[in-house]
């Protein structure tokens, strides 16, 4: 009974924390996009709040640097049970045009971290990211929530 | 008490370091800590073709990347001595200026988040939007267009698709005035802006400031001036303020959008007809060139053989703009909460600013000691 109330509220408030692992910005501005009026992500219930401590769903955008080798590691450990990880654009999936000879990027994100889905595209539109974030998220987090004890 | 805001934050939309030393809520100096976004395109595109060099420059930057990629092929036009047909040059400025007009309303909106005015926040995205679609009916995307190449732009624009963007920014135009007014007259807006982060005009010259955030300080320097395009075929003027503080930057933008407006209006009447791209053999040489972006003066110097790229360098606007905020724009800062609008104010981009790491041979952080010690990583 608390568990199906607890699911359906879930459902209906996600936040979410935005990581550039090193990224051009231009998922981010697109994330920052599905704020505006026209995509208007808070109507779906979700919350942009970029603080990883309150977040249920992480949104990775980038590909992995230098610094973030261990540090990514350490903000997805401080995010609470249950959470999504969601990986925006090419960059945390393969790199995409800074995975070559001579640069410093550690892609894919997948190595560090585990990954619920993954949206391909330099950048995505903002109403894929939605429809990801829609898709992965509320079914999911509700899963998680009642495996654990 | 040395407070430590980032890399991950409310405040921040990008990954970076800023550590204020604090008296109580006033601040006193800070600290701009950066490397979290560090990729080395410098050293990937060394070695290349300009066609495989151009998609990485566009990806210095996301929310300038146009102005980038113009940039580079303006460099290797130089090298080649030869200017693009002049229905290219138009388009090239048009789309300069759309991307300029998102890019100012992206900072502003990102401004009035962080002085917690959500609702010119929520204005300035929706007015941004109508933007985004008048550069995806010119170029095709949003956000890296793959609009430019050495030799003019990737392929024409339609009659339709002009008026369409005309539609557009007279749209634009007419109730934009409303939301400047709105900033402008706003007395909680004045409270939290006028006189916060004051930067004089003799700090920003020591600092090099450029852009918006220079000319807001009363530095009237704008390299639109220089550009040929811009000097012989439309009729504008550069906007600057005396002020110096966040008041005058984000009014400066907001004038500055003015200004593109206009610019765009001109284009679309007078565009002439003819060919967009020429071919043009690259000869073995150097160049530099420099163009306005949204924040400032970008400049891109380039060596080439006439087939790969021998050399790149580039230098952004954020560098210096972010250097003279934690200098001279962050000391004595009434309250945190300023400090942090402050930052926001100078519209500060990290992908963009970070271009080079300097380590030791253990792989630690060091600073800069002359260029004949430098080794690449391998």
């Amino acid at each position: 009974m608390l568990d199906a109330l607890k699911d359906v509220v879930r459902k209906s408030s996600i936040h979410v924390c935005l990581i550039n692992t090193g990224g051009c910005n231009g998922c981010d501005i697109e994330v920052v996009a599905l704020l505006s009026p026209r995509y208007d992500l808070e109507q779906y219930g979700i919350y942009v709040h970029n603080n990883p401590r309150e977040a249920d769903v992480l949104l990775i955008t980038g590909a992995v640097c230098e610094q973030w080798k261990e540090n990514l590691q350490r903000i997805y450990s401080k995010a609470p049970e249950p959470k999504v990880v969601v990986a925006i654009g090419n960059c945390p999936l393969t790199g995409d045009v800074f995975n070559q000879e001579g640069s410093s990027v550690y892609a894919p994100v997948s190595d560090f971290i585990p990954v619920d889905a993954e949206i391909p595209g330099c950048p995505p539109r903002p109403a894929e990211i939605l429809a990801a974030i829609l898709a992965v998220g509320p079914d999911a987090i509700a899963a998680k929530g009642r495996e654990k004890p | 008490m040395i407070l430590p805001i980032g890399p991950i934050h409310p405040g921040l939309k990008e990954p970076v370091r800023l550590k204020l030393k604090t008296q109580g809520e006033k601040v006193i100096n800070a600290e701009i800590d950066f490397g979290y976004v560090h990729r080395g395109i410098e050293r990937v595109i060394e070695g290349k073709t300009w066609q495989k060099g151009i998609y990485l420059s566009e990806r210095v930057c996301g929310i300038c990347s146009y102005i980038h990629t113009q940039t580079f092929a303006e460099t290797f036009e130089k090298i080649a001595g030869e200017r693009v047909p002049l229905r290219a040059q138009y388009l090239r400025s048009l789309t300069n200026e759309l991307d300029r007009i998102q890019s100012h309303f992206i900072a502003n909106s990102t401004y009035f988040k962080a002085i917690e005015h959500e609702t010119l926040f929520m204005y300035m995205l929706h007015l941004r939007e109508p933007i985004m679609d008048a550069i995806e009916l010119l170029t095709g995307n949003r956000v890296n267009m793959g609009w430019n190449v050495v030799g003019g732009v990737r392929m024409d624009a339609e009659e339709k698709h002009l008026n369409s963007i005309y539609q557009i920014i007279t749209n634009l135009e007419k109730e934009y005035d409303k939301y400047v007014e709105m900033f402008e007259e706003g007395p909680l807006l004045a409270l939290r802006s006028k006189d916060v982060g004051k930067m004089s005009k003799k700090d920003a010259i020591k600092g090099r400031a450029v852009g918006p955030i220079g000319r807001g300080s009363g530095l009237k320097h704008d390299v639109r001036e220089e550009h040929h395009t811009y000097k012989d075929e439309f009729d504008w003027k550069v906007i600057w303020r005396k002020e110096g503080d966040n008041f005058a930057r984000t009014m400066n933008r907001f004038d500055e959008i003015t200004e593109s407006i206009k610019i765009i209006k001109q284009i679309i009447e007078n565009i002439p007809s003819g060919d967009v791209r020429k071919k043009i053999t690259i000869p073995a040489g150097y160049a530099d060139w420099r163009n306005e972006a949204p924040r400032g003066e970008l400049a891109y110097m380039a060596e080439t053989n006439g087939n790969l790229i021998q050399n790149i360098s580039i230098r952004t606007p954020s560098i210096m703009n972010i250097d003279v905020c934690g200098k001279y724009m962050l000391q004595d800062v009434a309250t945190v909460a300023d400090a942090v609008a402050t930052y926001a104010s100078v519209d500060p981009c990290v992908a963009c600013a970070e271009r080079v790491i300097i380590l030791n041979e253990k792989g630690e952080k060091t600073e800069f000691d002359g260029l004949h010690k430098v080794k690449y990583l391998q």
